[in-house]
């Protein structure tokens, strides 16, 4: 039964304060170092861009800690104004583990630009990304992390991180607590999943419709309509929409307000 | 007094802040080629790292892992067919549909990676070991070798709450084609045919009964792809794609990622199997 | 048979001691206020209904009818809150056929402790009671363990806290009509805004000495969804398909009563839905 208040066990064990328990058995106090700080971020790939966004919303239990506190970061770029960086990367979980994780991203790019005199590939950024997290594989971060920026080749490049640093690179991917919502929107809409050409065959014959890059003003759309439908229905979702996009002009980044309920 | 008082004071920041070294660990471009895992401050790490991470024995547990798959490797007169579906679950949540679960370990032999959560270092650290050997004695590394190599780092973390269960194929002129079975319990086992994952029951369950030393390359093919086929229908942590591998000793041939769902209806609809699924109204 | 039905107790204790999670209810997160003025009260709520972190419903009712002049708000489980006040609206209207008097805000408070208290907690009913009767002006407060409060001012729920800081800093006594309205109003935007559990829309109901008692169904409506951006209707023959069976009209007539309805009327036979689009 899903209670009022942020701890259910307080209201469910009868508890009488003024006598104070007087065992004095030893209490064993769990080590619990994480904290869900809520929200959501999605990434979705174009031919030539990759767009972040996330949601600037910063909770704890029922209580909203900040209203802006952005989620996606410039990886690499200048320290005061992030400029000259071409990568991106979106944190979703406990903040203060995505902000580590972040600063020490950033670092090991700088570093990487210092030392080889040439801005770090995402692709070498993708799986050193990796083994930040690995590194972590027994006292993991708390963190849904999404890496975005532009291939050799140009084109929009996006990885999606467990945990503990297992990634792929994918077209779309939607993290954080209202993913269940937006994921399955996104799978419709950005690959086509169980969408079929009207009239292309009869059973077996019946051809599905073909995944393609689309274009930057749908998928902007797209993100906008995620979020404004996942503050509908998801507690934690709101306040702002920060979304960045990279391109081969530079990030350019577009904050949208959300509904603040 | 004063001395002692000298020898057993410390600067109360001394160790707040990282040292020297790990300053310079921070910022290294690349990481360190032996795995410095950072680990909590407890005496007891592997038991916080299962009530952080573990979803089967605690659904609600804060950080959940991917995990879940259906794998299967068999020897033949061919060489090996390799066959995995492609989901990744994390507790109830389908994480992913396209993940690629065989990782090439060289151009000629190949490892491949099941239940686990971040495989790669893993087996990237045998690739390494292997090269080295390789670089070594100026031949290829056999698979046992190389399989023996990973059984020994999989020991050596054995407790510390890794997660995975691979299987090594390879083809070597001195061997022949070689098939092994590695755990994070430090297992290695040889064998003729293994199914590894939360679906390997249902491989099984056809792989068996079809299976024959003899099958043809053909044949060999079609029952990897029918067995996972079979997991994918039956076990919900299994999924999305069938992907199809055959190791040969010139190298290794890749026969397809395909989408299981058609996969499926093909073989209701074309071969008449699966009876149970009906479309009548 | 009266009363709740426990014949699946153990089996449910069992079960769950197996590892089965326990059904979710929905609970009504909520902020809830009241306040008394010169010669009436008001009571507030927002709309939101949570299950966990979703939201449930966006505009729902928290505000229940008790007797003409007594009327509820509800926080805590949802099926409570309308069961529990359900109830007692029931025996205050029996219970004033039977005196062939009108009900006192006191007894519906008194019934409401008694049956919660009852239940040591376990009905999820966290309730703010207010009205108008021959003895003056009333607004209680009943926990789900069964304690009351008598005050000028209250707040209840998840958003209580929110609520409360807006009393504690504008109320004033002496309020009018239009003042207390406008207090209650801004209690609970507090806690649609501040507290996660609350939201949408403010409900209020106005109860005022030898007036009729006024719902103010949505009366400020401070989140309404903006346009998609995107339509997402999909060209007919998108979805796949195994098999058809094609129905007609006159197979139907069989089973239901059919009624042909001519295309441009819009008919009152349905109560209207409100529909995203």
């Amino acid at each position: 039964m899903t209670s009022l208040w942020d701890n259910p066990s307080q209201a469910e064990t009868v508890g009488y304060s003024f006598h104070p328990s007087t065992s004095g058995s030893i209490r064993e106090h769990s080590f619990y170092p994480y904290t869900d700080n809520g929200g959501s971020t999605l990434g979705i790939a174009g031919s030539d861009f990759t767009i972040l966004a996330g949601d600037t919303r910063s909770v704890a239990g029922y209580n909203i800690n900040s209203r802006y506190v952005p989620k996606v970061f410039k990886i690499g770029g200048d320290e005061e104004t992030s400029e000259g960086a071409n990568i991106i990367l979106s944190v979703v979980g406990f903040a203060a583990d995505g902000r580590a994780l972040k600063e020490r991203l950033d670092t090991i790019v700088k570093m990487y630009k210092y030392q080889h005199g040439k801005p770090m590939s995402v692709k070498a950024c993708a799986q050193r990304l990796a083994t930040i997290l690995y590194q972590k594989r027994f006292f993991p971060y708390y963190v849904h992390a999404i890496l975005a920026g532009l291939d050799e080749e140009g084109k929009g490049a996006l990885y999606s991180y467990d945990p503990v640093g297992s990634y792929e690179r994918v077209q779309c991917q939607a993290a954080g607590s209202a993913a269940s919502l937006i994921m399955p929107f996104l799978d419709n809409q950005v690959d086509f999943k169980n969408q079929y050409i009207p009239g292309s065959g009869e059973g077996l014959a019946l051809k599905p419709k073909k995944q393609e890059p689309l274009p930057r003003e749908t998928v902007e759309q797209l993100v906008r309509d995620a979020f404004t439908s996942a503050v509908e229905r998801h507690i934690e979702v709101g306040d702002g929409l920060q979304m960045l996009i990279v391109s081969k002009s530079g990030i350019e980044e577009v904050y949208t307000p959300l509904k603040k309920d | 007094m004063d001395k002692l008082v000298a020898q057993y004071t410390r600067p109360p920041h001394q160790n707040e802040f990282y040292s020297e070294q790990e300053q310079r660990a921070l910022t290294e471009t690349l990481p360190p080629l032996t795995l410095k895992f950072d680990l909590p401050p407890l005496d007891n790490s592997p038991a916080f790292l299962r009530a952080m991470t573990d979803d089967h024995s605690n659904p609600d547990c804060p950080i959940k892992l991917a995990h879940g798959t259906t794998t299967l490797a068999f020897r033949f007169q061919g060489g090996i067919i390799v066959a995995t579906d492609s989901r990744a679950s994390a507790g109830d949540w389908i994480a992913s549909q396209t993940v690629k679960k065989v990782i090439p370990v060289s151009r000629l032999s190949r490892g491949e990676d099941k239940p686990t959560d971040a495989p790669t270092p893993g087996l990237l650290a045998t690739l390494a070991g292997g090269a080295a050997t390789e670089i070594r004695h100026k031949r290829r590394i056999t698979v046992a070798a190389a399989s023996k190599i990973l059984a020994n780092l999989t020991y050596a973390y054995k407790g510390m709450g890794l997660s995975m269960g691979t299987m090594l194929a390879g083809m070597t002129p001195q061997e022949g084609p070689a098939l092994y079975y590695i755990d994070s319990d430090g297992t290695r086992l040889p064998g003729n045919l293994f199914c590894v994952g939360s679906g390997q029951t249902f491989a099984y369950g056809v792989l068996d009964a079809e299976y024959r030393y003899d099958l043809s390359l053909e044949d060999a093919l079609q029952l990897g792809r029918r067995s996972i086929l079979a997991a994918t229908h039956r076990d919900a942590f299994s999924g999305g794609h069938i992907n199809l591998y055959h190791v040969k000793e010139e190298g290794w041939v890749h026969h397809g990622f395909q989408d299981m769902n058609p996969i499926f209806w093909q073989t209701k609809l074309e071969k008449g199997e699966f009876s149970n699924v009906t479309s009548e109204l | 048979m009266p009363g709740f039905d426990f014949s699946n107790y153990n089996r449910n204790a069992a079960l769950h001691a197996r590892g089965a999670p326990l059904p979710k209810a929905t609970s009504t997160g909520t902020t809830i206020v009241g306040c008394i003025y010169d010669n009436g009260v008001v009571i507030a709520a927002d709309t939101r209904a949570t299950s966990g972190p979703i939201v449930a419903d966006k505009n729902c009712e928290k505000l229940h009818y008790i007797a003409p002049q007594i009327w509820c708000a509800g926080a805590g489980t949802a099926a409570d809150t309308e069961f529990t006040t359900a109830l007692i609206s029931s025996n205050i209207e029996l219970h004033s056929l039977s005196t062939g008097r009108p009900p006192r805000v006191i007894t519906c408070m008194t019934m409401l402790k008694q049956h919660l208290f009852r239940y040591q907690g376990y009905i999820g009913a966290y309730l703010v009671v207010a009205g108008v009767d021959p003895t003056g002006v009333g607004l209680f407060t009943v926990h789900a363990h069964g304690s009351t409060d008598k005050l000028p001012y209250v707040t209840m729920g998840s958003g209580s806290l929110a609520a409360m800081s807006v009393f504690e800093s504008t109320w004033k006594p002496n309020l009018d009509r239009e003042g207390a309205i406008n207090l209650c109003a801004e209690a609970i935007k507090a806690g649609i805004f501040n507290d996660l559990g609350s939201g949408s829309n403010v409900d209020v109901c106005v109860i005022e000495k030898d007036k009729p008692t006024q719902l103010l169904r949505n009366y400020m409506k401070p989140n309404e969804r903006g346009r998609k951006e995107r339509n997402y209707k999909f060209a007919r023959g998108t979805t796949a398909w195994l098999n058809q069976k094609i129905i007609s009209k006159e197979d139907m007539r069989k089973y239901v009563t059919v009624e042909e309805l001519s295309a441009n009327v819009d008919l009152a036979t349905v109560e209207k839905m409100e529909v995203d689009t």
